[in-house]
């Protein structure tokens, strides 16, 4: 048994669908009407003149008039063209944007299209390196010269293949005319830098991993296909369904209550560490703080929820309950939480002592809740396991959040810590150098002392060879930075 | 001997599917025309001719019990070779079905993509079929009527790849290639002069690049030694060449 027959198609990765390919093709077939479509000019090179030039505000002016949107809106459907590969850039063709200028575009042939069913292939990928090795003399760009190396070592049993194959498509090729080969040439260049994006860019063709099942396929038919039909249906008539004028009133809610907690959307006092690299935040919002910050004792009052999980907030609601002397839901409340993520073997002698403390008639923190969960409970702990203790641990949670938490909200602990809270102020550091540059202008610091500590010598030819040797040496910077 | 003939049979199909790719990466663009779908479909009856004698002959070689280790071993790389060269024709040809359909050629309204090729690619067919001119016959509803055969001949390919599969026992993964790393700059050093195709592709790039190529192959005594670590010797005479 080959690797073949247990995937019967290798072709088809039966990826998720891109749907927008089908709406982009037919927009790219579009443009190329003759008449109503955009209109081309001709490239000239050394000797060489290639027709089907457009530029990028022809584009544009196209797609504003199409779809009769705003210019803005064009230019983002543009760079989408160009960031799925269906144009191409010919001036910087990394940079996989639509620019509403003179920068000059191609369209791709369709064999370079993207698809879903279609996936770019190792092996396809190893052949056209092995050509622009070939073109190139071998002087391949780092991140290419990495993938010819791993492709090398993993498809080395078709090697003699790909190097077979990559000779005999590059002599084939030198067959077309000059024009054809140079645009040939630049097509293949974009489907991959689109497939096999250089470092540090991202490919608008990324889809996740790649599915065994094939999503176009239907399934049978079968007996079974309708019982399982029927029992999902079934299921979902059942379920209760929420109002959409309900969820999204707990939406705009929830939305409203922590819009001002959310760092993306207001600042973060006194500033983000992310940003400005100090971690006054962090320090202010520690665990075992004094005096937290406003912010942190305003989420509190949210909900009980938000209350316990913050264990500076548990720890004053502590304070409050032992004034009230009502400490002992929490501590049962706790001590439930201990059982259910504790280890299983302590699992035995955690029971007992919550029982002994918490449940048992004459227990020094006997908690009140209802006969009838008492029983269960009481019954469950003869054998114990994690969730012995959930519904008594729920009722005394409701308790605490019906009940203790508003009066916890009005009583003198929590306006008193409302009061004493800190509030920092906003930093206001001023924009420094970005770390680029500054790694840039380190570089070039360093290119200098080492030219001026190269030997000079009397030969008039080492000396021109050294003057040279800094400009190259920056100048290949400038390319890697790409 | 059963090699040489198996190898240079090989080395046709492999020149056949070469150029049946660039054909199909013609399909749909300004240089696809009536006479490029007759290519095609020249080009791959002829692949298809070939993929059915290398397979008679591969397979009787391969099930000959009494050959030695290494002529199993240099069999079964040739195997693969064929295998490879049949997996890419079988994917061209599926994918010049697919543009083929969705580009007809004798409709009023015809919108072949302006990719710029606008030249004819005969001269790759004249190539693939290993003669010195074409002469078209076809009729003119070629593009459909051939989309028919095509289909006949993808599941005649599928067919014949899965029959290999199953009667050939061969691990793929097991052989081991002959050729080392940047061995295809080896073989393409006698296909000389081709700075000169380097040199206006530089101007389709941007001009950091221009000038680094430029700088690189001015500056290739620098680079010799990295050079020689890739391929051999040859290749850095011919440096000094294009210098």
């Amino acid at each position: 048994m080959t690797i073949r027959t247990a995937r019967p198609d290798r072709v088809e990765h039966f990826r998720p669908h891109m749907h927008c390919l089908k709406k982009l093709e037919a927009l790219v077939v579009e443009m190329q009407d003759p008449k109503t479509g955009v209109k081309g000019s001709e490239q000239k090179l050394n000797v060489t003149t290639i027709p089907h030039v457009i530029t990028g505000k022809d584009i544009v002016a196209w797609i504003t008039n199409k779809m009769k949107t705003t210019a803005e809106e064009a230019n983002v459907v543009g760079t989408m063209l160009v960031a799925y590969g269906y144009i191409y850039p010919l001036q910087n063709h990394k940079k996989l944007v639509m620019c509403n200028d003179s920068s000059l575009y191609r369209f791709q042939t369709p064999y370079f299209w993207p698809s879903q069913k279609w996936v770019a292939d190792d092996s396809d990928y190893a052949i056209y390196l092995a050509k622009r090795n070939i073109r190139k003399k071998g002087l391949l760009e780092p991140y290419e010269q990495v993938h010819y190396n791993h492709l090398h070592k993993w498809l080395n049993h078709k090697w003699d293949f790909i190097v077979m194959q990559a000779t005999e498509q590059y002599r084939a090729g030198r067959e077309r005319k000059k024009p054809d080969r140079v645009v040939f040439d630049c097509q293949e260049r974009a489907y991959w830098i689109l497939n096999r994006p250089p470092r540090r860019t991202h490919s608008a063709l990324d889809c996740g991993p790649d599915r065994l099942i094939d999503p176009n396929a239907s399934e049978k038919e079968s007996f079974d296909l309708y019982r399982r039909m029927n029992i999902f249906y079934q299921q979902a008539i059942m379920r209760s369904k929420v109002k959409s004028s309900v969820s999204l009133g707990a939406l705009v809610k929830y939305v409203t209550t922590y819009k001002t907690h959310d760092p993306f959307l207001a600042p973060c006092l006194p500033s983000n560490p992310w940003q400005t690299d100090s971690d006054a935040y962090w320090t202010l919002n520690m665990r075992s703080v004094d005096l937290p910050t406003k912010m942190r004792v305003e989420r509190w009052s949210f909900s009980l929820f938000e209350l316990l999980t913050d264990l500076r907030g548990r720890d004053d609601f502590k304070i409050f309950l032992k004034k009230e002397f009502s400490g002992e839901n929490l501590a049962f409340w706790e001590a439930a939480e201990e059982l259910k993520w504790g280890t299983a073997s302590s699992m035995k002698s955690k029971a007992e002592t919550i029982f002994k403390t918490f449940l048992a008639p004459n227990a020094p923190r006997w908690i009140n809740i209802d006969g009838r969960t008492m029983g269960l409970t009481v019954k469950g702990l003869e054998h114990p396991h994690r969730y012995v203790l959930d519904a008594a641990q729920t009722h005394v949670l409701l308790l605490m959040k019906k009940d203790t938490f508003f009066r916890y909200l009005k009583s003198p602990v929590y306006k008193d810590i409302q009061k004493k809270a800190l509030n920092p102020e906003p930093h206001s550091f001023s924009p420094g150098i970005h770390p680029i540059i500054l790694w840039k202008q380190e570089e070039e610091e360093k290119a200098k002392a080492a030219a001026a500590s190269a030997p000079v010598d009397v030969k008039t030819r080492r000396s021109a060879a050294a003057e040279n040797r800094p400009r190259h040496f920056i100048i290949k910077l400038k390319m890697r930075k790409i | 001997m059963g090699k040489e003939e198996c190898k240079t049979m090989l080395d046709a199909l492999n020149k056949v599917t070469a150029c049946y790719r660039h054909l199909v990466i013609a399909l749909g663009s300004t240089s696809d025309s009536q006479n490029l779908r007759e290519e095609l479909k020249r080009t791959r009856k002829k692949a298809q001719e070939l993929a059915v004698a290398n397979r008679t002959k591969l397979t009787s070689l391969l099930k000959d019990k009494s050959i030695s280790k290494d002529d199993r071993a240099e069999y079964e790389r040739l195997w693969v070779l064929f295998s490879s060269s049949m997996e890419l024709l079988e994917v061209d040809m599926k994918r010049s079905l697919e543009i083929g359909q969705d580009f007809p050629l004798k409709v009023p309204t015809r919108h072949l993509i302006q990719t710029g090729m606008t030249g004819g690619t005969t001269a790759v067919a004249a190539r693939a079929m290993s003669v010195q001119n074409m002469k078209y016959e076809a009729d003119s509803n070629i593009d459909t009527a051939d989309l028919r055969d095509l289909q006949s001949e993808i599941s005649q390919v599928s067919h014949m790849m899965e029959e290999m599969e199953l009667k050939v026992q061969v691990a793929p993964w097991a052989v081991e290639a002959k050729q080392e790393a940047g061995a295809e700059l080896k073989s393409n050093m006698s296909v000389g002069n081709s700075s000169v195709g380097v040199i206006s592709i530089c101007e389709e790039e941007p001009k950091e690049e221009e000038g680094g190529e430029v700088l690189v192959i001015f500056g290739a005594k620098d680079r010799l030694p990295v050079l020689t670590a890739l391929c051999a010797p040859p290749a850095g005479k011919d440096m000094e060449v294009v210098q």
